[in-house]
């Protein structure tokens, strides 16, 4: 089982460091920070999450920044160990508001007391925030959260829209409110983050949406919770996983490749209503993760176009159209595009009128770089760029260029058409009414127009 | 509480211990807890604050939670350090474990069984006896993985006391979380016995199975995997653990649904049905999928366990190629692994959308990837003959991107190509070799010399073309130049004109006299030779037909295959390692084989494994397997390919001569007469005056003489091999022989990890080749030569570092003489050097010293006429240790 568990910063400095059965021969942190960091020789090339270094077994994850890792000596499930350390990551947060080094060290005994009731002789024992208050005696002292980057899915929600209150997220679910009293509120966040490949000719070679319904709990008393999703949500492809994307766009249901239920959910009336059931810990915790590979419609068109203009130069064309209702917004839009390895220069030309927008060339990776700040729904952009190159092209413009690779957050869109078609919470009084968040939010995972 | 922890961090001027000790022993509360807190802070950062014990212990007794719970934790840290102080603490502890409330009793005993302190242990055994029955639950779950501290302490104490009983009463608890962690436990400790202590029976099976619906997803995990050791009875009692384990497959944690997964792999191989077999497929492919969406980290070990799934049951994820292509933001080691199972699922049916995808990845920015991706391509086309040709087509759209990585490792791969399909595709030559003067790196070149010198006689300037290599020869790495050697004799066999001719004078030359490297002289010569007697013969030879190379995508053998499937959702199944590969956690019966593995820290990705280059001899690499290192494990039955092993030693088998009569105690039986068919061989190394012998005796149980004895060693850690013929006279029915075998060291050594396995072939003319495997004790190697001075060996002990320093204690050893055993341990050439008295015990300083000049430098503790000796041995070469001690144990007996 596991042998220590550690928090190392991106400098290797020690954060947290606990021994469950000394059994490690000493210097294990550094010898891990040392292979992380120089793995293969290569500074760019990311080790292996699970690695073996004289019979010592190490598994890590790098959570904000930080590597949170165990060591082990015997031949377990490293499955397991991952899923812990992001688990213990989440605990922490839950505990802390913030997760970051300076909030670790600032709770550090709060953390040790955590990793006593988590882990006992390197076993897990309990990961949930909710089991692990009626053990736990510190109490957390709060870092600013406001000079710092947010962590975790639900962070995104703070990026320009006014529309949450802004401690919500960074909020220890165990501290108490200065004022005392702890404001009743729920949120429930889906989140999807969408694959898109692009065929040159524009049309979708893959498709993906990788969702969950992520919860956040400040309910007093735990009352119960009933979560009704689209009723004529189907679960499970049918019959061959070809797709055929030129097929007319679906009947409108929603149907989904396959999904999961955090242990708490009951399924009970799923079935029937597509309700879910369940009483919500206290903390951050994923009720529902799904994957659909159905038809979708993609936010954004991408089209890139490369063309030679001249013995050594070439003209590169971007066009972005926004797909959505002009009601929503997207926002933080980083489009990319690798050119060839002997371009030398690059001059933009914006559209007129262009607000928000900036563009780079990036000549240590040879890349063109291009920064909206927001995009409206139904709108369409578009990048000119010229290229200068030190040497004649061989002809090849589009397999040394591209592809594009583009990245976007949508508040309050989903592509997978998943809805929450209430959330309703089991009264105490008459009076109780707590606050309601659901947020709907897409992001890029990995969207990309091939040239 | 005010302020911020991180306050405890900072220092005072100096002095800080003694205002510590003043704050402790404060009379208010709050100053004790604080101080007790930067106590604990001082600790966290490395400093040595042990010289507080006593009072940090005497904040211990407090109602205090918070405060309780940090003094605990300062005394797991120190309590190994200052074990007599730690005795101060017991009082508390046995209190504390009968408090009202329960939390400061699993408190208590949890913390107890953390203090490695033997004193400690034995006041843990009543308060742990009530816990493993208390009314709270949380109280019998922290008792039951506590029985599981113990028993790495003491595992004697734990069995006279009935523990192990009380373990297995917790199964049956009706608290799943006490459930999950006494099996936990049980597992735990069965891993390190030898003897049964935790079977699962169909009884346990049911408690097991109900237990694993409620219990945490941690629980779960434990459970299932306690669940893959049973042996199912029938394909009913398998079909009914798969229909119960497999709503399992649902959990949104990734450890629970892999076990899952391994449960189901496991149970289906008994079952007969193939509808349900093929519904389990079908079941199982979509959570497999899913695993995709987690984190990276995840999907990573997902992927690699996908790979050995796919090789043994294609048909799961034969559907689902798409989900492995890679994705623009996906990690470097998650974008190679998904490579790696995209080849493996490439048919005939997806191969155009592969290749699209292969394509895209190969003009991507990262080399490696790239290349990989270009062998990628190559692999389909060995694979899949149907596809060859458009495989081929997108190889050529590539080079002429002229990206010279790309081109190289396109040529590469070509060269397979053209090995698997010979007589097809030759006609892209010379489209390849445009690229010529670009090839830097040692494989591409070899790669294009071969290519020239198979199809010499269809490049009209392939003289030319081969003679611009030429001039570098001495330059060359080994590989390119074997390969312009073959390459060059090739064309002039094909083309014996006055070019060629002068060409091959020319590089046998510079092969024989100017190089130091043994393997390209010898080529050479055997060239030289075959050409010089009989050129037609040559021809025979070196343009022979070569076997056709097949598809190495799935390159693991079925066993290993099998046994990484056993270990699906391990760290085995992520490194393709058996677990004794990497594993060296000591079990009470110590594996010869259970040692670090020696280069187990890349555990990257597999590479892609690549045809070898063929040269003289046309049997030679006809597509070497994956470099992920396949060791056999350590089996004491025959070893099938042994023979191709002993053909391919230059000194075959050794003819017997002169017998030799011999006497002496009894040897241990290495083939019983059941296994030889009426002939049982007994063996065993044994040192006389300096050197090793094989001491063998043959016992004729069969109705026929037996004449015409040989032996052969497979390669073996010390290269130990005969160092003459095996002297047996011809054996009536019922006589037995015995001899003595010497032993020399010859240069075949066995790579790696050192053992004391000794593979042995043995032959006459009237039975079949018996094989079977002697495992010898280290001390027959201990030479002659391992006394050392005093002061070398201080110096020595002083220069290794103390990681390189083992100990072991022998607690069944008893010794009664110091003289005795000095004298003892000599004539086994462990040689005395110094003594001296600590308290009781006495303290022996003794060295030995095994081939190629590995020494050991031993200290043996022991009390006279008490049983229990330690030995403590530093080495430079670590991983001779558990031989090391293994081979003491019966001399300190």
């Amino acid at each position: 089982m596991i042998s220590q568990f550690f928090v190392l910063s991106q400098r290797g400095d020690h954060i947290v460091f606990r021994d469950y059965r000394g059994e490690v021969p000493k210097g294990s942190a550094e010898i891990f920070f040392r292979k992380v960091k120089f793995w293969n020789e290569d500074e760019a090339e990311e080790a292996p999450p699970v690695f073996n270094i004289d019979g010592v077994n190490y598994i890590h994850v790098k959570v904000a920044g930080l590597f949170f890792v165990v060591t082990t000596m015997v031949n377990i499930s490293p499955s397991l160990l991952l899923e812990l350390l992001q688990r213990i990551a989440r605990v922490t947060k839950d505990y802390l508001g913030v997760l970051n080094e300076d909030s670790l060290r600032k709770n550090f005994i709060l953390v040790y007391e955590l990793l006593d009731e988590v882990i006992d002789f390197g076993y897990p024992q309990t990961t949930s925030t909710e089991a692990l208050k009626s053990y736990i005696f510190n109490e957390p002292i709060m870092v600013d959260a406001g000079r710092l980057p947010p962590l975790g899915p639900a962070a995104m929600f703070m990026q320009g829209t006014k529309r949450m209150p802004g401690t919500a997220v960074t909020k220890s679910v165990v501290a108490n409110e200065p004022g005392g009293k702890k404001r009743e509120e729920i949120f429930v966040d889906i989140i999807e983050k969408i694959s898109v490949t692009f065929s040159s000719s524009g049309y979708i070679l893959t498709s993906e949406i990788d969702g969950t319904i992520q919860m956040k709990s400040y309910l007093s008393g735990n009352p119960e919770i009933r979560l009704a999703l689209n009723e004529d949500l189907g679960i499970g492809r049918s019959g061959s996983s070809t797709h055929d994307y030129r097929s007319s766009s679906g009947g409108g249901s929603v149907i989904l490749d396959d999904c999961n239920f955090h242990e708490s959910v009951q399924l009970d009336s799923f079935d029937i209503d597509r309700t879910l059931h369940l009483i919500p810990h206290d903390g951050e915790f994923s009720v529902m993760n799904y994957r659909m590979t159905q038809e979708f419609k993609p936010p954004f068109r991408v089209t890139a176009l490369i063309e030679e203009a001249g013995p050594s130069r070439a003209e590169v064309i971007l066009k972005i159209r926004a797909d959505f209702s002009a009601n929503v917004t997207a926002n933080t839009i980083t489009v990319q595009m690798p050119v060839p390895s002997y371009t030398m220069r690059a001059s933009f030309e914006l559209e007129a009128g262009a607000m928000g927008q900036t563009t780079d060339f990036k000549e240590g990776t040879r890349r063109l770089e291009w920064n909206l700040k927001k995009i409206v729904g139904g709108s369409e952009h578009t990048l000119r760029a010229k290229l200068t190159f030190s040497q004649e092209s061989h002809g090849n413009l589009t397999k040394e260029a591209g592809p594009v690779n583009m990245n976007f957050t949508i508040p309050m869109y989903n592509a997978s058409k998943l809805q929450v078609r209430y959330l309703q919470i089991a009264k105490k009084s008459k009076t109780y009414n707590p606050y309601r968040w659901v947020r709907y939010v897409t992001q890029a995972n990995s969207y990309v127009a091939r040239l | 509480m005010s302020g911020h922890d991180s306050k405890y961090f900072s220092t005072t001027k100096k002095g800080e211990i003694p205002e510590l000790k003043e704050e402790l022993n404060s009379q208010y509360k709050d100053k004790r807890k604080d101080a007790v807190k930067k106590v604990i802070a001082a600790m966290t950062v490395g400093k040595d604050v042990s010289s507080l014990f006593t009072d940090v212990v005497n904040c211990m007794q407090t109602e205090n939670l918070e405060l309780k719970k940090l003094v605990y934790l300062y005394l797991i840290n120190y309590a190994k350090s200052q074990p007599d102080l730690a005795i101060l603490a017991v009082n508390t502890f046995v209190k504390d474990s009968q408090d009202p409330n329960p939390l400061i009793r699993a408190l208590a005993v949890r913390t107890m069984g953390c203090i490695r302190v033997d004193k400690i242990t034995e006041y843990l055994c009543d308060p742990l006896q009530r816990c493993l029955k208390d009314d709270d639950p949380y109280v019998r779950k922290t008792a039951a993985i506590c029985v599981a501290k113990l028993y790495d302490i003491n595992a004697e104490l734990v069995e006279d006391r009935g523990f192990l009983e009380a373990l297995k009463d917790l199964i049956s608890d009706n608290n799943p979380m006490v459930v999950a962690n006494a099996v936990a436990a049980l597992a735990e400790i069965q891993e390190s016995s030898a003897r049964p202590i935790f079977e699962i029976t169909s009884h346990t099976l049911t408690k097991l199975l109900t237990a694993l619906n409620e219990c945490t997803e941690w629980g779960q995990v434990f459970i299932l995997d306690s669940l893959s050791r049973y042996k199912a009875t029938d394909a009913r009692d398998a079909e009914n653990i798969v229909e119960r384990v497999t709503p399992r497959l649902q959990h949104a944690n990734c450890a629970v649904v892999l076990s899952a997964v391994k449960i189901i792999l496991l149970q289906m191989e008994l079952i007969t049905s193939t509808d349900v077999v093929r519904n389990l497929c079908k079941k199982m492919a979509p959570p497999l999928v899913t695993l995709l969406s987690a984190e990276p980290e995840i999907q990573y070990v997902a992927l690699r366990n996908i790979n050995l799934i796919v090789q043994k049951r294609p048909t799961i994820l034969a559907h689902e190629i798409k989900v492995f292509f890679c994705k623009y933001n996906d990690p470097i080691y998650v974008k190679m692994e998904k490579l790696e199972i995209m080849i493996k699922l490439a048919s005939d049916r997806n191969i155009d959308q592969v290749l699209l995808e292969f394509k895209e990845y190969a003009t991507e920015v990262d080399v490696d990837f790239v290349r990989k991706a270009v062998r990628a391509i190559g692999r389909c086309a060995i694979k899949l003959d149907r596809a060859a040709e458009r495989c081929i087509s997108v190889l050529l759209e590539l080079i002429k991107i002229k990206v010279n990585y790309v081109v190289q490792e396109a040529i590469i791969v070509i060269k397979d190509i053209f090995r698997r399909y010979p007589n097809t595709y030759e006609s892209i030559i010379a489209t390849l070799c445009e690229s010529l003067d670009n090839l830097d790196e040692p494989e591409a070149k070899a790669s294009m010399i071969w290519i020239i010198g198979e199809y010499a006689e269809r490049i009209d300037n392939a003289d030319e073309l081969l003679e611009s290599f030429l001039e570098s020869f001495p330059e060359e790495p080994a590989l390119v130049q074997l390969q312009l050697l073959t390459a060059t004799v090739k064309l002039f066999l094909k083309k014996p004109t006055e070019g060629p001719q002068q060409m091959i004078q020319a590089v046998l030359n510079n092969a024989t006299v100017e190089t130091d490297n043994p393997d390209l002289r010898d080529r050479a010569y055997i060239y030289w030779r075959l050409l010089s007697t009989d050129p037609e013969a040559a021809k025979d030879v070196v343009l022979a037909e070569k076997p056709v190379i097949s598809d190495d995508s799935n390159q693991l053998d079925s066993s290993l295959l099998d046994e990484l499937l056993a270990n699906i959702s391990t760290l085995s199944s992520v490194y393709h390692k058996p677990p004794e590969a990497f594993i060296s956690r000591v079990k009470a019966a110590p594996r010869a084989d259970d040692e670090e593995f020696a280069d187990a820290g890349e555990a990257g990705y597999s590479e892609s494994p690549s045809q070898g280059v063929d040269g003289a001899s046309p049997s030679s690499s006809t597509g070497t397997s994956s470099n992920v290192p396949v060791k056999q494990p350590a089996a004491p039955a025959p070893i099938p390919d042994l023979l191709g092993d002993l053909m391919g030693l230059d000194n075959a088998l050794v003819p017997v001569d002169e017998p030799t009569a011999l006497s002496g105690p009894p040897l241990p039986v290495v083939l019983p007469s059941t296994t030889g068919q009426g002939l049982q061989i007994s063996a065993q190394l044994v040192r006389r005056d300096g050197q090793i012998f094989y001491d063998i005796s043959f016992e004729n149980g069969t109705q026929s003489v037996l004449d015409g004895f040989m032996i052969q060693f497979n390669k073996n850690t010390f290269g130990l091999a005969a160092g003459g013929p095996l002297q047996v006279t011809p054996l009536q029915p019922g006589a037995s022989a015995r001899t003595l075998l010497p032993m020399v060291f010859s240069q075949n050594v066995s790579p790696g990890a050192p053992n004391s396995l000794l593979q042995v072939a043995v032959k006459n003319n009237q039975q079949p080749v018996w094989y079977f495997s002697d495992k010898g004790s280290l001390h027959v190697f201990f030479g002659e030569d391992g006394k050392m001075e005093r002061t070398s060996f201080l110096e020595a002990w002083k220069s290794l570092p103390d990681d390189n320093e083992f100990s072991k204690e022998y607690p069944n050893s008893v010794i009664n003489s110091i003289d005795a055993t000095i004298e003892n341990l000599a004539a086994s050439n462990v040689f005395f050097i110094a003594k001296r008295k600590n308290a009781n015990m006495d303290v022996l300083y003794l060295s030995a010293k095994i081939p190629r000049g590995i020494p050991f430098l031993i200290e043996l503790t022991a009390a006279v006429g008490v049983p229990g000796a330690k030995c403590a041995v530093k080495t430079p070469n670590k991983e001779f240790v558990p031989l090391f001690f293994e081979a003491m144990e019966p001399l300190i007996k």
